[in-house]
């Protein structure tokens, strides 16, 4: 077909794939089921051996793209990453994401070898689905259905999000061992830490100089702050990879450097960076989905099936219970941390390296990668409420208000827009606007209680169940948050 | 409305023994208990309802200060103790810094106006930097007692 014709007729298939990915997501949150997975299936549904037809081979092009993909979605992570809670889990994080991958990796490597896979698969193997996914952990733990115990959240979000490093280090180690037979020596216990430091320096650098940019700079249009952001999304991974540092921490660096210090447009590039990640999500698994051949999973499978269950049964609990005996957390909480390793698009966006290496054998790994991913994925989305309720690690949830009231500007302005859940707990749960003495340039602006919205006027009474938007100064947040309690996301 | 009418001196704990939120809680609510202001049946269900109310944001609003608080049934009157600790408890506070010195403050659930004021009166004395650093250094109820009298006398009319 000539153009436009071709291209319209791959913007409708992508548009159908796009659109089916979104419908059926809520569905199958309820089911609890990783929605990535839908998006995987859409994939290799709309693929040369599926419905769509799509005849899609090119392995480069899907690392390119897997990699921008995961850019963003690190990006988006970071950004949303409290300071708060980087500092109360890196340490057990950073060790899960730097001893535990390794442990993870060796131990799977040593499972698949008894499986009777050769020492060179087997070690690729172990590299490339050691670590967990961000986009994956993210999407059950903030799955709305239930909210996991702060320090168990944290831990598992911070981890997911700086343990994909480490697993590309491994990974590219295990295909030079595999192409040249070069050993995986003692060189990678220096090369992991420079390659993490240098990361984190050229994230911390791109973060704070962007923080300093815009609010310096005179941006004339809210459009182009995500521009900005975006750009660094794109240096702190460009410039890092070149300089021999981490690209994905440098990313997630300097996201958490933006994300948590005073920005102007915030709420909007929260909002931006949010679909951004969704977008990149959708369309990631949508062509990972592509690359695989369902007729090439057949074979694999029983071992996938075996080393999918020896990842989460095994492999993952014995590395996650000896990282984290240093830090005394109660079994429960060791338990849950081991049985969410979600596996995600890392693992396939790495198992494409060995294919582009030219490794023999190597198509049929990254399908074999593929199986024990679906399998992680699925018995741990499946399985992580009723698990949560039963280890009594659930957390009350305050109901997210049905409103957004945001306050967007182009300077960075002192002031903000909270929103509070009335708890019939709370000292101003039954009084009336006027018998709170807000601070002098504090003040409620609106109230949405079930479907209707309240002016904040002096003689309305705050009923449990409300959601009150207070504009408060930064410095009078203290005071508002003992009388309305904790602040939630909008 | 004055600091003295709201905290029980009998209540006042100048060396707290607990060292996590939650025991800090509990001793505190026994000390009310143990000055008659509290009965004793009730005692759990106030543990569990100040405890509740943490969930739902710390009290710990920074510089090493909290008021734990709550409004509950079958409490007849407004009250409140007074805890310093010399080593600082984890309170999960707004600036993540350890807590020192805790009002807890009960009050009857029939009347929430009140409950406010009170809470208003100790926020404005708390955020003090004198008041705070004096409440931290007290080792005995009498330096507590003082303090609390020395504040009633410097407060203008409301």
């Amino acid at each position: 077909m000539t153009e436009p014709g071709s291209t319209a007729v791959l913007l409708i298939v992508f548009g159908a794939l796009m659109a089916a990915s979104v419908f059926f997501s809520r569905a199958l949150n309820r089911l609890g089921v990783p929605v990535v997975l839908l998006f995987l299936a859409l994939g290799i549904l709309g693929g040369s051996e599926g419905l769509g037809g799509i005849e899609f081979n090119n392995y480069e092009l899907a690392f390119r793209l897997g990699t921008i993909a995961l850019v963003l979605i690190l990006f988006d992570g970071g950004l949303n990453t409290a300071h708060s809670s980087l500092r109360r889990s890196i340490l057990p994080a950073g060790i899960l994401a730097t001893v535990g991958v390794l442990g993870t990796a060796a131990l799977l490597a040593v499972i698949a070898r008894l499986l009777g896979l050769d020492w060179k698969y087997a070690i690729l193997l172990g590299a490339i689905v050691s670590s967990t996914d961000a986009a994956a952990v993210f999407a059950v733990l903030r799955g709305g259905n239930i909210r996991v115990k702060e320090r168990v959240r944290s831990t598992l979000e911070v981890e997911s999000c700086v343990n994909d490093p480490m697993a590309v280090i491994l990974t590219v180690a295990a295909v030079q061992f595999a192409s040249t037979q070069t050993p995986i020596g003692l060189q990678l216990l220096v090369e992991i830490p420079v390659q993490l430091i240098i990361g984190a320096i050229v994230g911390l650098a791109v973060g704070y100089g962007t923080r300093w940019l815009l609010n310096v700079m005179t941006i004339s249009t809210g459009g182009l702050f995500p521009v900005a952001t975006l750009a660094s999304a794109f240096l702190a991974y460009g410039l890092a990879t070149l300089a021999y540092g981490s690209g994905f921490l440098s990313v997630f660096v300097a996201a958490a450097v933006l994300g948590n210090g005073p920005l102007p447009y915030k709420a909007g590039l929260t909002r931006v960076h949010d679909a951004i990640a969704w977008f990149s999500q959708v369309s990631m698994f949508l062509m990972l989905g592509l690359l695989v051949y369902p007729s090439q999973l057949i074979p694999v499978s029983g071992t996938g099936l075996l080393l999918g269950l020896a990842l989460a049964f095994l492999a993952r609990p014995i590395v996650v219970t000896l990282c984290l005996l240093p830090f005394r957390w109660p079994w429960r909480e060791v338990s849950f941390t081991s049985w969410v390793g979600i596996r995600g698009a890392v693992p396939i966006v790495l198992a494409t390296f060995p294919v582009m290496a030219g490794i023999p054998g190597s198509e049929q790994l990254f399908h074999l990668v593929f199986f024990v991913v679906v399998i992680s994925a699925l018995i741990t989305g499946v399985s992580l409420v009723p698990l949560t309720k039963r280890m009594k690690l659930a957390e009350p949830n305050a109901p997210i208000s049905p409103v957004a009231l945001e306050m967007n500007s182009l300077r960075r302005m002192h002031g903000e827009v909270r929103v509070y859940h009335i708890d019939p707990s709370l000292a101003v749960c039954g009084v009336r606007l006027s018998q709170i003495r807000f601070p002098e340039e504090s003040a409620a602006i609106l109230i949405v209680r079930g479907d209707h919205l309240l002016a904040a006027r002096g003689n309305t009474t705050l009923e449990a169940g409300d959601h009150v938007y207070v504009f408060c100064r930064p410095e009078d947040r203290p005071f508002i948050e003992l009388l309305f309690g904790q602040t939630i996301s909008q | 409305m004055k600091l003295c009418d709201i905290v029980s001196r009998d209540a006042i704990v100048a060396g707290l023994q607990s060292s996590t939120r939650d025991e800090v809680v509990a001793e505190l609510v026994d000390a009310l208990v143990r000055a008659g202001k509290v009965a004793s049946n009730i005692r759990e269900e106030i543990i569990a309802s100040v405890l509740e109310r943490e969930r739902k944001g710390s009290t710990g609003f920074g510089k090493g200060v909290a008021i734990p608080h709550v409004k509950q049934k079958g409490v007849k009157g407004m009250v409140a103790a007074v805890g310093v600790s010399e080593s600082g408890i984890d309170f999960n506070a707004l600036d993540k810094q350890p807590v020192y010195s805790v009002f807890l403050l009960i009050s009857p659930a029939e009347d929430p106006e009140q409950h406010l004021r009170a809470m208003e009166v100790i926020f404005k004395n708390l955020s003090q930097d004198n008041f705070r650093r004096f409440l931290r250094q007290a080792t005995q109820v009498d330096d507590v007692w003082t303090l609390l009298t020395d504040a009633d006398d410097q407060q203008l009319p409301a």
